[in-house]
């Protein structure tokens, strides 16, 4: 009976442990793999520490009366083959998200707006845009934000 | 003689009280006194049986047993509670995770960082120029006109 009682004590010890790490584990993990589940987290992971690129990531910040939860951004200059790689992410996350925008050059999209599903409370959109002139510049966006991605992308293309 | 020295009870004692423990009959006196000599070690084998009863009681009292204490548990469903609400916000946000990495050189200075930020949003909303630019060259009456012209000519 004594035995019955300490097993009855690891046992309690036990949930209480696990439930203390469920519930710990289970408030972090969404906010920590929001983006994860997206094929541009691999060209974020890819290009984001090389040479002649410039990432950047916010959490819950104002930007200029942007109200973000999470802003990943990605620029790369004279790197054709990123855009590439980024353009066949993109044909990947297009799965299941809405098209906001998509604009053709010569045949390859160099502009592509995704409002992607929503993840729990949060919004998320893509932005993809490549220019050409005066030099070969592409701009990778991911947001998530508590606001509509409609209001949010609004806000972005209104100011300049 | 020696049995006496070496036990707290002789053998023939012993087997008289344990008879009568089983009859009921023993008072609480004599219980301890066979318990005090069931307890001892090294008692021939014919005493195991009832070693194991009283040995069982005193285990139970003698035995500490580990729980944890209320205040603990209370203070645990608090700290899992506060680890829901600030979870999140002690992992994940806050300003270790905003940087920038230029040339693959890390920048924690939040001026910087929400300047390189905006400077990509610019360039998206100036996309929207682009687009914009290239729908007014579409519309551009002179340019159609120009593209009419040079099909006229080779009609000519």
């Amino acid at each position: 009976m004594d035995n019955l009682k300490n097993s009855n004590d690891m046992r309690s010890i036990k949930k209480y442990v696990m439930f203390t790490l469920i519930v710990g584990l289970g408030s972090i993990l969404p906010t920590l793999q929001a983006q994860s589940d997206l094929q541009i987290s691999k060209a974020f992971d890819q290009y984001g520490e090389r040479k002649g690129v410039v990432m950047v990531e916010l959490t819950d910040e104002m930007l200029n009366g942007y109200d973000f939860s999470l802003f990943k951004s990605l620029t790369i200059k004279d790197n054709p083959s990123a855009a590439e790689f980024i353009r066949k992410c993109l044909l990947r996350d297009e799965v299941g998200a809405k098209k906001v925008k998509q604009v053709v050059t010569n045949g390859v999209p160099t502009s592509i707006y995704l409002q992607l599903p929503r993840k729990g409370k949060l919004y998320r959109l893509i932005l993809f845009n490549e220019i050409f002139t005066p030099e070969h510049k592409l701009t990778l966006i991911y947001i998530e934000s508590k606001n509509d991605t409609e209001d949010v992308l609004k806000l972005i293309l209104k100011k300049k | 003689m020696i049995i006496n020295m070496k036990y707290k009870l002789n053998f023939p004692d012993a087997d008289r009280l344990i008879e009568k423990y089983y009859d009921g009959l023993t008072t609480s006196a004599e219980e301890k006194q066979l318990k005090d000599f069931l307890l001892q070690r090294d008692l021939p084998e014919q005493y195991r049986p009832e070693q194991a009863i009283f040995g069982y009681f005193t285990h139970k009292n003698e035995k500490p047993s580990f729980r944890i204490p209320d205040s603990i548990r209370w203070v645990g469903v608090a700290a899992a509670i506060g680890l829901i609400l600030l979870g999140p916000q002690l992992f994940v946000s806050g300003n270790q995770s905003d940087y920038a990495y230029i040339d693959g050189i890390k920048v924690s200075d939040i001026g910087e960082v929400k300047s390189r930020a905006m400077a990509s949003l610019g360039d998206i909303s100036h996309s929207r120029d682009e687009v914009q630019e290239s729908f007014k060259s579409i519309n551009d009456n002179d340019l159609i006109e120009q593209q009419l012209d040079m099909f006229s000519a080779v009609e000519k």
